[in-house]
């Protein structure tokens, strides 16, 4: 049998099983709804991560550096002092603005005390310096104005003004008495919007705090980076870690974001496995339904690869659309729906899930259908023709 | 009776579900693992409610207003002045890494006040005087010994930075006193706990760092003045060197919770997504297994067989499957409960401690029932409904 005559009775025998599905509709449709339970729960649960990693992930970002004192696990340490930024701001590589300055910003982190009904840590304050702006071009204050440097005073991102039911002139209390909101923010839709952002030196006059959390630098390139962090951590007169700022980011929701991807990969996968007996079951049920009509493709010169193919293709294409109703259900309720953990960002049923749930329910569907498959492939013409 | 009138048709159910064995045992579990799911779904959800259930409202716990650094211990006695207030504690957490630097550990030291303003703490009172005698000593829960493995008697180190301690030196040495069961809901926060003595602490650290603590707990007599104390406590702390926030443990476990991925919804979204592809799967079974033997039915009706009889069998036909796959389910669902706690022990994923429940038993029980009944009302419609002459004609 030449190699198109066996395409075209697999392509013939599919018909064949394909067309059948409309007296077995309810079967085929439990394959569906299946698939699509185990698919849209894995997507659902899958665009949180997604949807987090995009807040505080951008992958332009990779020419973006974040250098902060050496043994310091987490940036809100402080402890990269005031005489080390000029060394930091030396390195090569840091791309210069149209008046020369380093674009590089010594940044302060802290937490701002706990609003009533709100966990502790929930609310954070970000203090920049004068390059902070420059470094984010798409720093957008859409209501009010921006605050002055050296005044008491806060921008709030928009995601943090909805959270806690901040406004225009809403005050947070800090050490140094209450400081007002003079203006809100958008920026990039990324988790910086879930913050206030002040003024470094102010705030950390305010708060009696002399170290610094981090520099933030933009590189002439990503390709300098390699450069530019060995010229700071093999500078004796620093004691520094640094990153790129994806790396960073990524390093730092990684436990938020592994914890519930393990968590959506082994639930996903004990439901696929339930979904694998089921459709083993159907498309077992299925070919004993359809002894006549595979009797007889087998009678008229129909080869077994032919039939058990069709067979499979059968199952993949059920699960394939089980795994397009699921994904669409996910992206219906929760693509673009807003949620907050430790800060504001969206749920993203991206492409990049509909093909893994598409794989998914793939593979699954495929082996379920290959014990099916087989028994179709075995069932001997007379036989088949004779128990119909 | 009805179990003897129950036991007479179970012949014919068995026949009924046996005549295909293939399919029957593939139905079974298919929807074994569907149980097992729900049912893990509901130990998982019933572990992050205990975490926060656990939390006490009569406990309080303060930190600073203002983050950053300690606060004084000697807030203790001023605290313990305010009305309603029974007893308070200090607690510090000293971080480091063990021998291997990819290892963190973390130590919480508890002062003498602890027992009395945290009762909850899993010490018993020999614990408590074993610590006192023994201020080097630690208690490890189990989730920590395992993670280490180390029993009573061992010794563990944790690594600082040099000079960190009064000597001069940066490393700490602990020798484990006991291990003790992990506190309810604790995993969900830090991945295991470690307690030690405060005053060894104040007796090693360098100068500079003694007398302070990073949070302390207050009892308090009632629940229901939890946050009436908390409101003087931060009153009265305004002005103070170091202003204090108060909140009640269960208040703080709550916003927690919430502010974190809400597991409590999603365990419950998956467990009801188990149980849509179990009924959707064996609602199709049940139909299409009576639409085969309808003939077989036309003659149970033609020889007497009333409509409550065959509902009967058929609702038998539809029960015994999902409650014996419920059964499986249930013991699979103690094998993954198991896994998944062992990996919270390796620290793979963070939650709280899981129980198989007696509850969630009852759960998929109740659960294996509603199913059948859902699943026998079209096949049974289907039966009332039939031409018994037209189908024994085989028309």
């Amino acid at each position: 049998m030449t190699t198109l005559s066996a395409l075209r009775q697999v392509l013939a025998a599919s018909m064949v099983s394909i067309g059948s599905l409309r007296e077995r509709y309810g079967t085929a449709l439990v394959i569906v709804i299946g698939m699509a339970s185990v698919v849209g729960v894995l997507t659902s649960m899958l665009s949180l991560t997604d949807g987090l990693t995009r807040a505080y992930v951008s992958p332009e970002d990779t020419d973006r550096a974040v250098v902060w004192a050496g043994g310091a696990t987490f940036d809100q340490s402080r402890s990269l002092q005031r005489d080390s930024i000029g060394t930091i701001l030396d390195a090569p590589g840091i791309a210069r603005g149209p008046d020369g300055t380093p674009l590089a910003d010594a940044e302060f982190l802290m937490v701002v005390p706990a609003v009533e009904g709100f966990a502790d840590f929930s609310l954070q304050l970000r203090g920049i310096g004068p390059a902070g702006f420059k470094l984010r071009p798409a720093f957008r204050v859409v209501s009010g104005r921006s605050f002055y440097p050296g005044r008491q005073e806060l921008l709030a991102g928009v995601g943090a003004a909805k959270r806690f039911g901040l406004s225009l002139g809403s005050k947070v209390h800090l050490p140094d008495g209450d400081w007002p909101i003079v203006g809100l923010f958008t920026y990039r839709g990324e988790i910086l919007e879930s913050y206030l952002v002040g003024d470094a030196e102010t705030i950390m006059t305010a708060t009696r705090r002399h170290g610094f959390a981090q520099v933030l630098a933009q590189l002439v390139n990503a390709e300098v980076y390699p450069k530019f962090e060995a010229w700071l951590t093999r500078n004796p007169a620093l004691a520094v870690s640094v990153e790129r700022e994806t790396d960073h980011d990524l390093r730092l929701l990684g436990p938020d974001t592994a914890f519930f991807a393990h968590m959506a990969y082994l639930i996903g996968g004990i439901m696929a496995l339930g979904a694998l007996f089921g459709i083993v079951k159907i498309m077992h049920a299925a070919v004993r339904t359809r002894t006549r009509e595979i009797g007889t493709l087998r009678a008229i010169g129909f080869g077994a690869g032919s039939v058990a193919v069709s067979v499979l293709l059968e199952a993949g294409l059920l699960g394939v659309l089980g795994a397009l109703l699921g994904t669409a259900l996910a992206w219906l309720v929760f693509d673009g729906r807003e949620m907050w953990v430790w800060g504001s960002f969206r749920l993203t049923v991206s492409l990049h899930l509909l093909a893994l749930g598409i794989t998914w329910a793939l593979v699954t569907s495929l082996l379920g259908g290959i014990f099916p498959a087989l028994r179709a492939a075995k069932l001997p013409a007379s036989e088949a023709l004779r128990a119909a | 009776m009805p179990g003897i009138r129950v036991m007479k048709y179970m012949p014919l159910v068995w026949a009924a579900l046996w005549r295909n064995r293939t399919e029957c045992l593939l139905t079974l579990l298919a929807l074994a693992i569907g149980f097992a799911l729900f049912t893990t779904m509901i130990a998982l959800n019933a572990a992050y409610e205990a975490s926060i259930a656990d939390a006490r409202m009569d406990r309080l716990f303060i930190t600073r207003r203002f983050e950053g650094g300690g606060m004084p211990l000697s807030y203790r006695e001023q605290l313990a002045r305010i009305t309603g207030v029974t007893a308070v504690g200090g607690q510090l957490w000293l971080g480091g890494h063990e021998q291997d630097e990819r290892h963190r550990i973390l130590v919480m030291f508890v002062d003498e006040g602890m027992p009395a303003a945290w009762p909850e703490l899993p010490l018993s009172q020999a614990d408590w005087r074993a610590l006192e005698t023994t201020p080097a000593g630690i208690f490890l829960t189990h989730k920590a010994a395992a993670r280490r493995a180390v029993t009573r008697g061992d010794v563990v180190t944790l690594t600082t930075a040099p000079g960190s301690r009064a000597d001069g030196g940066g490393t700490w040495y602990f020798t484990v006193l006991g291990i003790v069961p992990d506190p309810p809901g604790w995993g969900q926060w830090n991945p295991d706990l470690i307690i030690g003595n405060l005053r060894y602490f104040e007796e090693s650290s360098r100068l500079d760092e003694r007398s302070m603590v990073n949070s302390l707990r207050v009892s308090v007599d009632r629940p229901e003045h939890a946050r009436a104390v908390c409101r003087e406590i931060e009153r009265r702390f305004t002005n103070a060197s170091v202003p204090l926030n108060c909140v009640p443990a269960r208040e703080n476990a709550r916003e927690l919770a919430e502010a974190n991925i809400n597991m409590r919804q999603v365990s419950l979204g998956i467990g009801a997504a188990g149980l849509f592809m179990i009924l959707f799967l064996w609602a199709n079974g049940m139909a299409e297994s009576v639409r085969e033997r309808l003939s077989e039915f036309a003659v149970l009706k033609t020889v007497g067989y009333g409509d409550a009889r065959l509902a009967l069998i058929v609702f038998l036909e539809a029960a015994v499957p999902t409650v014996l796959a419920a059964l499986v389910g249930v013991a699979l669902a103690r094998g993954a409960i198991a896994f998944i706690a062992h990996l919270a022990v390796k620290g793979v994923i963070n939650i709280p401690e899981m129980r198989a429940l007696p509850g969630a038993f009852g759960l998929a029980l109740a659960a294996a029932l509603l199913i059948a009944l859902v699943s026998a009302v079209a096949p049974l419609r289907r039966i009332w409904r039939m031409d018994v002459g037209a189908v024994v004609a085989g028309r």
